[in-house]
């Protein structure tokens, strides 16, 4: 009788080890460097509540590949975005990063998305490419590597605090925000200026972050106490919630609100119901009037057609930093000529770059900026102040 | 074991087969699948799901990282690394034991509860920024001397999940697991042959916790930074996914799941927007048509790998504590039961004495189970005590009176565990009064033999074809089956609650040698319950009659059938 | 003082109102058919986009209310039918099959709406004076709705007909089908009755919150814990359920922060589970 064509389990458990050592003979297959290009790592919220920014956040990325290229890309090679998802678990961004560098062999790596993948990512990345954390942040971090393109919360307190406490004498304030990292390091640089600008903190509270949060006790608590302005640091839809409620309850006839993380979007949700006397200090809205502003917005156009008016209903802050972060990309290689740690330090003391609203000058790794003051009109930003050259308070080594 | 050297010589092959971005994310799932093990054993072994089991990894990450920190200064305090996942593991078994002592059950209530201590722990991580470093984290932790390439983390988390594996695979194979999937199964069955179940359960949670621990552990190294999603309800989910979809069952099925939908998300997170979608399709394609999971696929594959399973000699097992003790006298003084508003038992006072053979007869409802109940601690009386010798009964826990005074229990439906063999359904009634502690993580001792057990199979072949399953066996040979079970234990008081029920008239007189022999040869007193009278009247040394929860009358089989009183409630019963 | 205590008190109304409400779905389901359903939060957030989807046509706000019915109660029947009626006393499979369901219509949504805050414009403006305190029309409308709606279904659970059946079958099944009820469908239009119940509260809650495809996540753990605490099974163990866990989180809110708040129901949904259970109102 024949034996049948079955390996024994010894055969079987031969042919299959040696068939895996016989893989390890060819170079991993997914490292695709295309020497003609230059690929950038780009961190944003693909899942998770943060994902209403990337649609924004891609676009704006994608426009200012195009601006680049077309000026003859990054040390003459084409640039190309090679996206990751930043709305993860850290230990998850971290190996994404690890495969941006190792399989991707991407030159540079940008990221939009919270502080707790941001340090996952300068962890992982541990200085072999230049990290830069584009949105809104607080001072403070120095990272060895890192850039931080995004307004910081001295930033914003200039303007808020020059254009809108002094002019209106506004004395009591109330703090209200996210129970987290951010929030908290605003409302310490917020208390600096408070205590200089003679102002008295008549309250001072937080709320979980993560979890669903209801602010009729909030709101009902702050009328009570009826302060001059209240100080928001709540995100996304907290941010929204507690913006709709303190409305509905017909709160907003004196008391002002500033928001320090106050986009387009999150107006969006808030309504017209709830935006009455709200403000918010950043580095974009899209109403701003001025040339540069007008500049990318027409570019945006130009790109997107038909889509556009949609699409650009959804950039905000979150969103042109991407932009922001192409641009600044490109000039810090072209700067330092490597994309080696110490050369990419050293060139971007100094560093002027384009962004969504003109050019931006990089010192002690922040960024010097043009900052606006905006007041909620409706569901749409009206900028009622405006500072040029607004300097960051950074004093990262370089 | 040779399925588990293919999945060595897998893992010694993938430095080699891949590059060095699939080291470095092969290391970190390793240690989720380390975690996912620790789920699968409780969810697929004891039927305990975790429902927040990041907790654990978590905890040990954070204390690791702050070890590892503390230790950039002063180096001999890495030796407490360990400690880590101890108290991982403790905190898990501290948990389980408050936890199952107090609710016993261990469905959807335990499984919110760790929810819930998971969220919480999210909630004061986050908070707790000078102990933890808030919402960004613990950042910059060195790692372990030695472990900074990718290639020495790969080895550590390899050599972790092994390890796990290797140690889940001995419990599993130890009497313990054997009592685990038992619990799974019929956990009252198990307490009554006298083994302490909420501790049973809680050992396994704590070792799932340790294990959770030991990825915890090396996390903090590997990966230099700890944020609180790690003890978060997203990490917990995904851990609890990974295991069903791998198949809980099974030792590997939660690494094959971590290994297998980690991978798969991981690439397609980045590149395709509605990867969601993927995943969950493929949750509930696998709870509906694979609920042993991915594993259960490839079952024939393994044990074609194996081959056949060697069978080895039996042990004899060392004598019963029980041996030749004289039973002492069981009584029943005063004792009344409620339930609601219905009197179960009414001041019932029953003097069983403490030999031969007697029987409980009674009409439906006369509280017959209810007083078996009340004898074996599983039902409380609200007044009156149950003595044993000078042993109060009353206010024990079933498996101490079980342990303790030796009172053994057949249930009125044949109570087998289905799902495991003949020999292993014998081998948990040969352990009780017999394993220590120790004995139970000793997988020889799942062939521990005894005099009466080879009786018991000369007398009934189909208890030698040990590998069948116990669900495969017929109504009788159930029944026989818990009796040999009952027996087994050499009790000094036996209660079998109407033994030969639904057998054929072989059966029921093969089960009345066997009840006259077992009474016998281990010297214990018999307690029956029956309804068939001429059983009564070829068993009985003496018959006691229950009505409405109190004793009616007591006597010979001759007096009671001589009672007037006997014999109206049985016309009125007819009527 | 006097009036922020009456303010707080109303709020306090509010928040256990609205809690039981918002846990009207998810106790149908859990209680009468033992599923935890994971997705019970997105059902929610399907009622709210009706609410959007009727107002950017301009419709009256009410008209959401057929509409979510409708498009809910039909996808709850064709999950029933082609998940859920395979997996009843599976507790632990349901919880991955629903879980998977969640993240199957979130994404759905993302799909058909995009991944925007939308907001829903109250129905009703202004406030209107209770006790000389101003409070938000529609939120005194949300309460005077939500506890009529409430007491509504608890007498008709108590009484009619079908929730005899529906208590019949929870009871016992084998009896209940051998009496001639018919389990399958009793089970479906459950399953269905649910659905739509997280609809309607989804409708209400839209003009209240910012409506995105990830806001059902918010809902299902602390509707979760009111139906714990309260006890299964009956709707009187429901309003107990949110008086507990609504009524602390909101005092401790009241009175002092937020996230004591929240810690605090956590806590004290631990203990429940912990301590008792079968919750404070116990069936039977």
């Amino acid at each position: 009788m024949r034996k049948p064509m079955v390996p024994t389990r010894r055969q079987f458990l031969g042919y299959s080890s040696s068939a895996l050592v016989g893989l390890a003979a060819f170079p991993s297959s997914r490292a695709k460097a295309d020497a003609a290009e230059f690929k950038v790592g780009m961190f944003l919220p693909q899942g998770g509540p943060a994902s209403i920014f990337l649609a924004g956040g891609r676009a704006c990325a994608e426009l200012a590949v195009d601006e680049v290229n077309a000026g003859g890309g990054i040390s003459g090679r084409k640039v190309r975005l090679v996206f990751a998802d930043g709305g993860v678990a850290p230990a998850e961004a971290a190996k994404s990063a690890i495969r941006l560098i190792l399989d991707e062999r991407v030159e540079i790596i940008t990221g939009s998305h919270d502080g707790g993948v941001r340090e996952a990512l300068v962890s992982a990345i541990k200085g072999k490419v230049p990290y830069v954390f584009s949105p809104v942040t607080e001072n403070g971090n120095c990272s060895a590597n890192t850039y931080y393109l995004g307004e910081t919360a001295q930033q914003q307190n200039e303007i808020i605090f020059d254009a809108l406490v002094k002019p209106r004498n506004l004395k009591s304030f109330y703090l209200v925000g996210n129970d987290y990292s951010w929030p908290r390091a605003v409302n310490e640089n917020s208390k600096k200026f408070i205590a200089e600008s003679g102002g008295k903190i008549v309250g001072e509270e937080y709320v979980p972050f993560g979890t669903p949060n209801r602010f009729e006790e909030i709101v009902t608590r702050i009328k009570s106490v009826n302060p001059d302005v209240i100080l928001i640091t709540l995100v996304g839809g907290d941010n929204v919630t507690f913006n709709r409620t303190f409305g509905a309850f017909g709160t907003d006839g004196r008391i002002l609100r500033v928001g320090y993380l106050l986009e387009e979007q999150t107006l969006a949700g808030i309504g017209a119901d709830g935006s009455r006397n709200l403000f918010s200090a950043l580095g974009y809205f899209s109403t701003a009037p001025g040339g540069a502003g007008d500049q990318f917005k027409q570019a945006f156009s130009a790109k997107f057609g038909e889509t556009s008016p949609q699409l650009f209903a959804q950039v905000g802050t979150i969103g042109v930093d991407s932009y922001a972060a192409v641009h600044f990309a490109r000039a810090l290689i072209a700067k330092a000529g490597s994309t080696k740690a110490r050369d990419c330090m050293a060139a971007s003391e100094g560093l002027s770059f384009t962004t969504a609203t003109g050019p931006a000058v990089m010192m002690h790794r922040y960024v010097n900026r043009t900052m606006y003051l905006a007041e909620c009109k409706g569901t749409t930003f009206s900028v009622v102040a405006t500072k040029e050259g607004v300097r960051n308070e950074s004093s990262c080594k370089t | 074991m040779s399925a588990a050297k293919a999945g060595i010589m897998v893992v010694l092959a993938v430095p080699f087969a891949f590059g060095e971005y699939a080291l470095y994310q092969m290391s970190l799932y390793f240690l989720y699948a380390v975690a996912a093990v620790g789920v699968g054993l409780c969810w697929g072994q004891v039927g305990v799901l975790p429902l927040g089991h990041a907790l654990f990894f978590g905890i040990a990450a954070y204390l690791a990282g702050f070890v590892l920190i503390a230790g950039d200064n002063a180096p001999w305090l890495l030796l407490l690394l360990p400690l880590a996942a101890l108290v991982a593991g403790i905190i898990a078994f501290a948990i389980g034991i408050l936890v199952f002592r107090r609710v016993g059950e261990s469905g959807p209530y335990f499984s919110m509860i760790t929810l819930a201590l998971s969220l919480l722990a999210f909630q004061v991580t986050t908070n707790w920024a000078s102990l933890t470093g808030g919402f960004d984290g613990l950042k910059d932790i060195p790692s372990l001397p030695g472990l900074d390439s990718t290639m020495a983390n790969y080895a550590a988390s390899a050599a972790a999940l092994v390890a796990v594996l290797a140690g889940g695979h001995w419990l599993m194979a130890s009497p313990l697991g054997v009592l685990w999937r038992a619990i799974a199964q019929n956990e009252r069955r198990v307490a009554l042959f006298g083994f302490n179940t909420n501790l049973l359960k809680a050992v396994a949670f704590g070792i799932s916790g340790l294990f959770a621990g030991i990825g915890g552990t090396i996390y903090a190294s590997q990966q230099g930074f700890v944020t609180p999603q790690v003890v978060g309800f997203g990490l917990s989910a995904e851990l609890v996914i990974w295991a069903a979809v791998g198949g809980r069952g099974s030792l590997v099925g939660p690494v094959i799941g971590t290994l297998l939908i980690g991978t798969l998300t991981s690439e397609l997170r980045d590149t395709f927007r509605f990867w969601e979608v993927l995943t969950a399709v493929s949750f509930i394609v696998v709870v509906l048509f694979f609920p042993s999971g991915l594993v259960g696929l490839m079952d024939p594959v393994v044990r074609w790998l194996d081959g056949k399973p060697k069978v080895r000699d039996d042990i004899e097992a060392p004598v019963s504590v029980r041996n030749g003790a004289p039973p002492r006298r069981l009584k029943i003084d005063q004792v009344t039961v409620r339930a609601g508003e219905v009197l179960i038992l009414d001041r019932l006072n029953l003097d069983l004495g403490s030999k031969g053979i007697s029987c409980i007869i009674g009409p439906n409802g006369a509280g017959k189970t209810s007083t078996f109940n009340v004898v074996s601690g599983e039902m409380r009386a609200s007044q009156g005590v149950v003595t044993y010798g000078d042993l109060v009964l009353t206010r024990m826990a079933a498996h101490r009176i079980a342990a303790t005074a030796g009172i053994g229990r057949k249930l009125q439906f044949p109570s087998v565990f289905p799902d495991l063999s003949i020999a292993e359904n014998l081998a948990i009634a040969l352990w009780s009064g017999r394993a220590s502690a120790s004995d139970l993580l000793r997988p020889w001792v799942r062939r521990w033999t005894s005099p009466l057990l080879r009786q018991l199979r000369l007398r009934y072949a189909f208890l030698s074809s040990g590998a069948r399953k116990a669900s495969e066996l017929s109504h009788g040979e159930r029944q026989i089956l818990e009796l040999s079970m009952a027996i087994l234990t050499e009790p000094r008081i036996l209660l079998l609650d109407e033994p030969c029920a639904g057998l054929s008239p072989d059966e029921t007189s093969t089960v009345i040698d066997v009840i006259r022999w077992a009474s016998e040869a281990t010297g214990c007193a018999v307690v029956i319950i029956e309804h068939d009278m001429s059983l009564v009247l070829k068993l009985a040394d003496a018959v006691y009659v229950l009505h409405n929860g109190t004793l009616l009358a007591r006597g010979s089989v001759k007096e009671i059938q001589a009672n007037e009183d006997v014999r109206s409630i049985y016309a009125g019963n007819r009527k | 003082m006097q009036d922020l205590i009456a303010a707080q008190t109303i709020n306090l109304i509010y928040a256990v109102t609205l809690l039981a409400v918002l846990s009207l779905g998810l106790a149908v389901i859990f209680g009468l058919l033992g599923v935890l359903n994971l997705a019970h939060g997105e059902f929610i957030m399907l009622g709210a986009y009706c609410a959007v989807v009727v107002r950017q046509n301009g419709w009256p706000f009410l008209t959401a209310i057929p509409l979510a019915i409708l498009v809910c109660g039909s996808i709850g029947y064709v999950i029933e039918v082609l998940i859920m009626r395979r997996l009843y006393r599976r507790t632990f499979d349901t919880l991955v099959a629903t879980w998977g369901l969640s993240l199957l219509l979130r994404k759905s949504a993302e799909a058909v709406f995009g991944l925007t805050y939308r907001s829903v414009e109250t129905p009703l403006p202004g406030t209107i004076d209770v006790f000389g305190v101003p409070y938000p029309a529609y939120r005194l409308a949300v309460i005077g709705l939500g506890a009529t709606a409430i007491f509504v279904l608890a007498i008709w659970y108590g009484n009619s007909r079908t929730g005899l059946r529906i208590r019949a079958m929870t009871g016992n099944p084998e009896l209940a089908q051998s009496l001639g009820l018919s389990v399958k469908r009793l089970a479906a239009g459950t399953f269905v009755t649910g659905t739509c119940l997280a609809a309607l509260s989804g409708v209400m809650i839209a003009p209240l919150v910012p409506v995105f495809p990830y806001m059902g996540l918010d809902y299902v753990l602390r509707t979760f814990f009111v139906i714990v605490v309260g006890g299964l099974g009956s709707v009187i163990g429901l309003v107990y359920g949110a008086l507990a866990i609504g009524g602390l989180d909101s005092a401790v809110s009241a009175f002092s922060n937020g996230t004591y708040g929240y810690l605090s129901v956590i806590v004290l949904a631990i203990a429940f589970l912990w301590l008792r259970p079968r919750g404070i109102h116990v069936r039977g």
